[in-house]
């Protein structure tokens, strides 16, 4: 029985570390690459030990000479302002699903139900005609608009709200407290785990988007992370593949970092919403 | 036939040297300027700055930049209908045509043919090549003065060549020379490639109408209308690409790929934008001396090189503002300017005036790789256009073309289909 | 508002007030996201239905009704069409590798000690990382000639393998590689779901007579992860639909139309060959099968699960 646990054990040892081997391979080839002198980029399969660190003169090129800390900054603008609406307008919107009987309340619902299976592909092309004619594109609110929507939130915040004490609630409302008062000052605190486990998802899916940036943003001023890295790759590494690789790990290090930081939060955030 | 507008400027403009100074006692002309790529502004913008110090009775104001000729072709016919056109606009060549017929008919846009022969009975002789001015010209008549003109050259290991015995020195000039070549370098190096020409992963169907082009064919037919790359030159280019793969040692695989590929010995030759020179070099670093040449024409008389690159069209409608335009344009295709442009991108020059020492002689001295691509300047064609279905036409045929050179279908039947899917592609606009 | 507002007599006409006090709270709360929802996805999918019968190109100044030619031609087109046979072949792999991968790794990395949160950081690091930029890295690794990976497979006896530009292996690469990159997200989002599962529920199991691991995981944990199972199976769904960035990065569709997928050629049609009416026919097609797909799995999953 010991023996049978302990070979368990090496075994599923085994396999995670054969997987996380896997998953880390990439990562690991692009911090060799970002050191690596431009010349030895390519036919070093067989020394991955750069002869020469020039992991300086590839960070200093993406950083000082590249469009990547502009795409970097203007991610997070879009990013934090992506966020900042939603959070402003599906906490309330969520609190009235789960706990105020309203008219249109079921439509709305379903609505949200419904938008949970539509992708932003789908909208993509009118709100692309409209942006067009506004002549808004090219614009931070072109990149943002189309997110402030969030029926993810929606739906997972109303699961949420709808666990909170009903015995709270009227409490609060005997002791005079309006509902707005009710839901940023009792809901919305009690509800920051999910809010934490919310930005998560919307952080890293705007910082990573790819679809959206691409049809909407056209200048360099505009350049979200992908996009920066995009045009890093086609024309500004001057064939400078240990710079494009710096640049790389530069972009993909903020969402790491921080999931780093808030593992522990995000995970228990998770359990505590609708998603376990 | 006459239009009032260029009757008018013609005969301003054939008092030359009464125009030009007239202009500078004026107070100051804006002109509105419209180009494509924002990357672009780096060489527009000092071009621009230059014009500005010559001439300082002229601003030149850009709008904002669009992202690509195809866009910037949608608002120039947007704008033509609102009476919202810049005064002057940098078109692509290969939406010229288009262009030029649309805004003729309304009216819109100016022939540049008087003012040409106003400047002189020499000048366009000595400035530029005919095929050069050819690229800006619509069913007879000079719309468009070239300003950005680049077209495809050969990138190639002289090490590679010569241990395959060939001359480094003296890169074929034909494309039985080439494949030979290649065929040589695979011998030599087995796990090399002996050359690449990458039409089945390139982002245009440039490589492509290269090889047609070079033996003297074309892709359609004179008014733009019907498919003319169905002939011996478009059999004869699809007959090359299956060589490449089954003599000399051709893999099918990505653009960047090849070019990664290519800087580490692992290619004998490649074809690209002579604009990539830069990366190519870079990629390259100290593992062997980089050598490029002309791309090889096989067809000397009729044969040439697709030329992408734009063309600067007049649709300004104040006099003073036409004068002012023709001066711009005029600066832009001229040494100066194309001086600026070149050393930044590596396009061929458009002028042969530019090609003097104290202009890009000297930088070609101490450049030689950068040469290649201004001894194309007479063997320049259009980059020809198939209208709106164009991009996905590019997309077709260059399927067909990585089937032809996988084999997967035989070099006649592929060129029947692309012809083919092609002319139904035309019609379904 | 006065109570004397109320139009009908209520035996407690106070109770009657404060109800249409919270209900005008409620719409008032609901307003700016009922608007948005208006704005960014009831509106523009009427839009879209109505582009889907017109033959409009982006910046054309006249547009024709086509009645359903748009729907019509897509059937026929064999881009569409192996574009959605790709589709589904990518989502067939992803899916139930996503979801059974995630749920296993789960489990194992669950049953760690003190191990487990380096596990955990390991697996869900490729979730916060920019697949465009990792994609770069992906090139690189496949490189015929120049990436470790061909040589690796080559010593394995796999052979010389073209991972992305051989046109029978080029799209199961690209599931690989999305599969590498969404893994960790499940496995996380069941790792919650596991740590949810009450102790005590396992000692009842025990004493039930649930003897071996096998056991315990069929006749408590797997059923006690029902909602999990759900949540996760419809993400990865729709994120396997949605396959585009290393599409776009690694192979444009190619070689030869062989990783051509939905988005892919709805983002050609739609912002490059501009033919903004077929694509719009496109979307909603896609839309009717992403709304189809997610009935489909509610329906089945919840036949098993009581949803909490």
């Amino acid at each position: 029985m010991r023996s049978r646990a302990f070979l368990a054990s090496v075994l599923s040892h085994l396999v995670l570390l054969i997987g996380a081997v896997l998953m880390l391979a990439p990562f690991v080839w692009m911090l060799l690459t970002s050191i690596r002198p431009a010349e030895e980029v390519f036919g070093a399969v067989f020394d991955p030990i750069p002869s020469r660190f020039a992991g300086f003169e590839n960070y200093a090129q993406a950083l000082f000479a590249s469009n990547v800390p502009r795409a970097m900054l203007n991610g997070a603008v879009v990013c934090l302002g992506i966020l900042a609406v939603q959070l402003a307008t599906a906490l309330p919107a969520a609190y009235a699903l789960a706990r105020l009987r309203f008219p249109g309340r079921g439509v709305l619902f379903g609505l949200v139900l419904f938008g949970l299976t539509v992708p932003i592909q789908v909208p993509a092309l009118p709100l692309y005609l409209a942006l067009a004619k506004a002549g808004l594109l090219d614009t931070f609110f072109a990149l943002m608009f189309p997110f402030f929507l969030t029926v993810f939130g929606l739906f997972l915040f109303r699961q949420f709200f709808r666990t909170y004490p009903e015995e709270i609630l009227q409490a609060a409302r005997l002791d005079g407290m309006g509902e707005f008062e009710i839901v940023w000052r009792l809901a919305v605190p009690a509800a920051l785990p999910a809010i934490g486990a919310f930005s998560v998802f919307s952080i890293v899916a705007h910082w990573n988007d790819l679809y959206w940036p691409l049809i909407v943003v056209t200048s360099r001023e505009r350049a979200t992370p992908p996009l920066g890295i995009l045009a890093f790759r086609d024309a500004e590494t001057g064939g400078n593949y240990g710079a494009l690789m710096a640049g790389a790990a530069l972009i993909t290090a903020p969402l790491v970092l921080a999931f780093l930081v808030a593992r522990r939060g995000f995970v228990r955030g998770l359990t505590m919403t609708g998603l376990k | 036939m006459l239009t009032r507008k260029e009757f008018l400027l013609g005969t301003a403009a054939a008092a030359g040297a009464l125009a030009a100074p007239a202009v500078r006692a004026q107070a100051t002309v804006t002109l509105d300027v419209l180009h494509a790529y924002p990357s672009f502004a780096r060489f527009f913008t000092p071009v621009a700055e230059e014009f500005m110090k010559a001439n300082p009775g002229i601003r030149i104001s850009f709008r904002q930049i669009l992202p690509n000729y195809d866009e910037l072709h949608q608002a120039l016919l947007r704008g033509a209908l609102t009476n919202q056109l810049p005064d002057v606009a940098f078109s692509g060549f290969n939406r010229l045509p288009e262009l030029a017929r649309t805004l003729s008919a309304r009216n819109q846009i100016l022939a540049l043919d008087m003012l040409i022969a106003a400047e002189g009975a020499n000048w366009a002789a000595e400035n530029f090549s005919p095929r050069m001015l050819a690229l800006g010209k619509v069913d007879g008549r000079q719309y468009g003065m070239p300003f950005n003109a680049s077209s495809p050259i050969a990138y190639y290991n002289p090490e590679l060549v010569a241990r395959a015995g060939g001359n480094p020195d003296q890169f074929p000039d034909s494309w039985e020379g080439v494949i030979a070549l290649a065929a040589a370098i695979k011998r030599a190096v087995p796990q090399a490639m002996g050359l690449s020409y990458y039409i089945n992963s390139f982002d245009s169907d440039w490589l492509w109408q290269a090889l047609v082009q070079q033996g003297g064919g074309r892709m359609l037919s004179a008014d733009g209308k019907s498919v003319a790359f169905a002939g011996e030159a478009g059999l004869a280019a699809v007959r090359l690409a299956r060589r490449f793969v089954t003599e000399c040692g051709m893999e099918l695989i990505g653009a960047d790929q090849n070019r990664q590929q290519f800087a580490t010995g692992g290619i004998g030759i490649i074809f690209d934008s002579p604009a990539r020179l830069a990366v190519i070099s870079n990629l390259v670093g100290g593992r062997f001396p980089l050598r490029t040449a002309p791309f090889p024409i096989t067809d000397k008389t009729n044969g040439g090189v697709p030329t992408g690159g734009n063309a600067a069209v007049i649709m300004a409608t104040d006099p003073a503002k036409l004068r002012a335009a023709w001066e711009y344009v005029k600066f832009s295709a001229g040494p100066l300017a194309q001086k600026i442009a070149v050393e930044m991108t590596g396009y061929l020059p458009v002028n042969l005036k530019a090609l003097a020492p104290e202009f890009l002689g000297r930088f070609y001295e101490q450049n030689p790789n950068a040469r290649s691509a201004a001894l194309q300047m007479d063997r320049s064609l259009p980059w020809e256009d198939y209208g709106a279905n164009g991009p996905r036409i590019h997309r077709v045929q260059q399927e067909l073309l990585t089937a032809i050179m996988r084999g997967d279908l035989a070099p006649e039947a592929g060129l029947a289909r692309m012809v083919r899917e092609t002319e139904a592609l035309m019609r379904a606009v | 508002m006065a109570v004397s507002s109320v139009p009908f007599a209520s035996p407690a006409p106070q109770l009657a007030a404060r109800e249409r006090r919270l209900a005008l709270a409620g719409a008032a709360f609901a307003a700016p996201a009922a608007l948005l929802l208006v704005a960014i996805l009831l509106a523009p999918l009427i839009v879209l239905v109505l582009l889907s019968v017109t033959d409009y190109r982006l910046g054309a100044v006249a547009v024709r009704f086509v009645g359903l030619a748009n729907y019509a031609e897509m059937f026929s087109d064999p881009v569409f069409r192996r574009a959605i046979r790709n589709t589904f072949l990518y989502v067939a792999f992803v899916l139930p590798a996503g979801v059974f991968g995630g749920l296993a790794l789960a489990a194992l990395v669950h049953a760690r000690k003190r191990t487990r949160s380096l596990y955990e950081v390991i697996y869900f690091l490729p979730v916060t990382s920019t697949l465009v930029a990792m994609a770069t890295v992906w090139q690189f690794l496949l490189h015929p000639s120049l990436g470790p990976v061909t040589p690796l497979l080559a010593a394995l006896g796999f052979g010389r393998l073209d991972l992305l530009n051989d046109p029978d292996l080029a799209l199961a690469t690209l599931a690989l590689i999305g599969l590498w990159q969404l893994l960790g997200f499940n496995m996380v989002l069941f790792l919650a779901g596991l740590s949810a599962v009450p102790r005590d529920l396992y000692e009842a199991a025990a004493l039930d007579g649930a003897a071996g691991a096998v056991d315990r995981f069929l006749r408590v944990t797997w059923p006690m992860l029902g909602p999990t199972t759900m949540f996760v199976t419809i993400t990865t769904t729709i994120s396997a639909f949605k396959v585009f960035d290393t599409v776009v990065v690694l192979t444009r569709g190619g070689p030869l139309g062989a990783t051509d997928t939905l988005l892919y050629v709805l983002y050609l049609e739609g912002f490059h060959y501009f033919r903004t009416g077929y694509a719009a026919a496109m979307t909603v097609v896609l839309l009717a099968f992403l709304c189809l797909l997610s009935l489909l799995q509610a329906r089945l999953i919840e036949r098993r699960v009581h949803y909490a």
